[in-house]
């Protein structure tokens, strides 16, 4: 069944459909949406309970929430497409922020790691944390590729070296083990600082940053050869190999790509957070690959879309913030999450079966 | 069917946000006065703080709302963030973060930009972060003043009672401690005047000083990597210690002290794997000292399983924090008709003290 693209082709399927068929496309609609449906009953609900849910400072705040959260999500998206999974994630994230910081404390601190260090710029800084992302990603990739490891496998090991190199790192200098902060006041400026206020509530800079770079995934996903093959590969490797897709460059990028959402998400969670230790990114791999199943990015392969990610991020914001306002109990919280999760992927795979 | 069963499920979902969500609006219209930010749920100690203190709190007619910071800082900042643009009138923060400032000065410029005051406990902050904005303060303890204790109580011990503690009767104890986390000060002072503490009284008692089971650690300790001050580390360091070090080989280790009840637990079921501390008649017993005076420490106690802890007067820090909360609330200064308490002299820190606990009470 060839889906008919174009909204005004969408109707006219729809209106040619059997009043009997019409209702079963009510219900598969509403089924295959039931998500955004709860998501919206959900908001007004909220809304109801605590009219401060809408207001400006709080739509900021989540919107920054969720920018924070996005790169890392996209990146891992791409693991998923390709059936795989990525758990060295978090742990990327957790390493390039302990990096980015230490290169960028405020000189004169007292507890600075490397003391003769001048401020750097904040360009390089960035350059080198993407790097230090795409070089795990790298190996995360040619190790799946080359030695035919599930990532599952790969990235459990690289996760637990990354662990004992950061715990090293962060005995360097004066740092002893302790957490990473003090940051220069021009990077905290770049990250958290805002050009534009909506009213008087200010639009941290990093949401712009992240809008960018989902215009460059979106861009690389759909309209780049690379994209077309991360597709391919993901649906049936052999096919793509048969039609002459190169499988195991493919791979190695899609893994090198998301190393550089992790560096991408460490350079900005350094600042963000202000302190960064070795719990700084641990489990973050979890949100984000929820996020994903949630945003219909599906383990089967080869399926996902950005704006499903995005839709995924800021649905699990949503509910962190908005369980927050409606004071559910803590221990509620993970309950429901878990609910969600699980609805979400259960309405996912039976998409899945139909079409199958 | 399965359509059924996922709205189903999607209903209950709705359901109980819905029920949870009304059973505390009802209480409180505008919602919750009083935000209180735990640094983590799992935290026995923080528990009773956490049960306590809300009691105290609607007792003095005040809404609590309270979060679960899981042990990440990112999660405790963006919930603080979200509570402010929620509307909160006072937050209580039990910061994840310590031993730097970034992240609770990121907190104190948050509540600033509100106008709301801020109370820090239990985890400290430094002087210069509370001093910085005068609707913030800090309750806790003084970190040290746990070590010191615990050193007397082992010295206090093990000179009383030499002979029956030195197992192999070569005139020297061996001893093993577990560390909760690296970079906590609790952790670091704990580790660091425990030891030398007992050691002071020892020597006072013209005793040798005690000795780390393990000659070639130089550290003095073993640490909880995960810095997650847990049973689990403690439990699996003493099977592992045990398996080597044992009454067979004659060098078996002859007392344990850790930094928290947790870690003592996790000790202790791993002696009674091997036949030790199982409080049946003729079984040897090692003794082993906590910090925190948890339930489940003091059962153990009781039951002579384990020798001592320190406690921690959850209750009175519950009744400190509920005060400033009130203060705060009503627009006060934090510390007012505080004056029973120890305060810090520069700075608004309120120290609730320590104690030893024996089994007593």
């Amino acid at each position: 069944m060839k889906e008919k693209t174009g909204f005004g082709g969408r109707i006219q399927a729809f209106k040619s459909l059997e009043p009997k068929d019409r209702r079963l496309w009510y219900k598969e609609f509403f089924i295959n949406n039931s998500l955004y449906l709860f998501l919206f009953a959900a908001i007004i609900a909220i809304e109801i309970v605590d009219p401060m849910f809408l207001s400006v400072p709080s739509i900021v705040n989540i919107i920054s929430l969720s920018a924070a959260n996005l790169p890392i999500a996209l990146g891992i998206a791409g693991c998923i497409i390709l059936t795989g999974t990525d758990l060295s994630a978090g742990r990327i994230v957790g390493f390039t922020a302990c990096v980015a910081a230490s290169l960028l404390q405020a000189s004169g601190y007292p507890n600075k790691m490397f003391p003769g260090l001048a401020t750097m710029p904040i360009w390089l800084v960035f350059l080198i944390v993407v790097a230090i992302g795409a070089l795990v990603g790298t190996v995360n990739g040619f190790c799946t590729a080359k030695f035919h490891l599930h990532p599952f496998i790969v990235t459990l090991a690289t996760q637990l070296i990354l662990y004992g190199v950061l715990l090293m790192y962060l005995m360097n200098g004066n740092n002893n083990g302790q957490s990473i902060s003090g940051l220069d006041a021009g990077y905290d400026q770049f990250i958290k600082g805002s050009f534009l206020k909506i009213g008087k509530t200010p639009i941290p800079n990093f949401v712009f940053y992240v809008m960018i770079i989902t215009l460059i995934m979106w861009f690389i996903w759909n309209k780049t050869k690379f994209g077309k093959n991360m597709f391919a590969v993901g649906s049936n490797p052999e096919a793509a190999n048969v039609s002459g897709v190169n499988v195991t460059a493919t791979i190695i990028l899609v893994f090198m790509l998301a190393g550089i959402m992790y560096g991408v998400t460490g350079f900005i969670e350094a600042a963000r957070i202000g302190s960064n230790s070795a719990t700084t990114g641990l489990n973050y791999e979890l949100d984000a690959i929820a996020a994903c199943v949630i945003g219909g990015v599906s383990f089967v392969g080869g399926i996902g879309k950005i704006r499903g990610v995005i839709m995924g991020v800021v649905l699990l914001r949503i509910i962190f913030v908005g369980l927050t306002f409606l004071s559910i109990d803590a221990n509620m919280q993970y309950v429901i999450k878990g609910l969600i999760i699980l609805i979400a992927c259960a309405i996912d795979m039976r998409k899945y079966l139909v079409r199958k | 069917m399965k359509i059924k069963c996922l709205c189903l499920a999607l209903a209950i979902c709705a359901g109980l946000a819905c029920l949870t969500g009304c059973g505390c609006s009802k209480e409180n219209k505008s919602g919750a006065d009083v935000h209180v930010f735990y640094y983590t749920y799992s935290d026995p100690y923080i528990s009773s703080v956490r049960s306590a203190l809300s009691k105290k709190l609607q007792e003095a007619g005040l809404s609590v709302q309270e979060y679960d910071s899981n042990n990440s800082q990112t999660t405790q900042t963006e919930q603080v963030q979200t509570a402010i643009t929620k509307g909160a009138k006072m937050i209580v923060v039990n910061i994840v973060t310590t031993g730097s400032d970034d992240a609770s000065s990121g907190i104190v410029r948050m509540a600033k930009d509100a106008g709301i005051p801020v109370v820090f406990f239990n985890r400290e902050v430094s002087d210069s972060v509370v001093n910085s904005y005068d609707k913030c303060a800090f309750v806790g303890t003084n970190a040290a003043e746990a070590g010191y204790l615990q050193g007397d109580m082992v010295g206090d011990y093990v000179a009383e009672n030499y002979d029956k503690v030195d197992l192999n009767g070569d005139g020297r104890i061996s001893y093993v401690l577990f560390m909760g986390e690296q970079g906590n000060n609790e952790a670091i002072y704990r580790t660091k005047y425990s030891v030398e503490n007992a050691n002071k009284k020892l020597t006072a008692a013209s005793k040798n000083e005690l000795v780390f089971y393990d000659s070639s650690n130089t550290d003095g300790y073993l640490l909880d990597k995960e810095g997650k001050w847990s049973a689990q580390a403690a439990n699996e360091y003493m099977t592992t210690a045990l398996t080597s070090y044992n009454a067979a080989n004659d060098n078996m280790i002859e007392l344990i002290i850790c930094n928290n009840d947790n870690m003592a637990e996790g000790a202790i079921t791993a002696l009674q794997t091997s036949g030790f501390n199982t409080g049946v008649e003729g079984a040897t017993t090692i003794p082993v000292f906590g910090v925190d005076a948890t339930d489940a420490a003091k059962e153990l106690i009781k039951a002579g399983k384990m020798a001592g802890t320190i406690k921690q007067d959850a209750d009175g820090m519950a009744t400190a924090l509920a005060k400033t909360a009130k203060n705060g609330i009503e627009e006060k200064a934090l510390l007012d008709d505080m004056n029973d308490y120890t305060i810090d002299q520069n700075t608004a820190k309120v120290r609730i003290p320590y104690g030893i606990y024996l089994g007593e009470e």
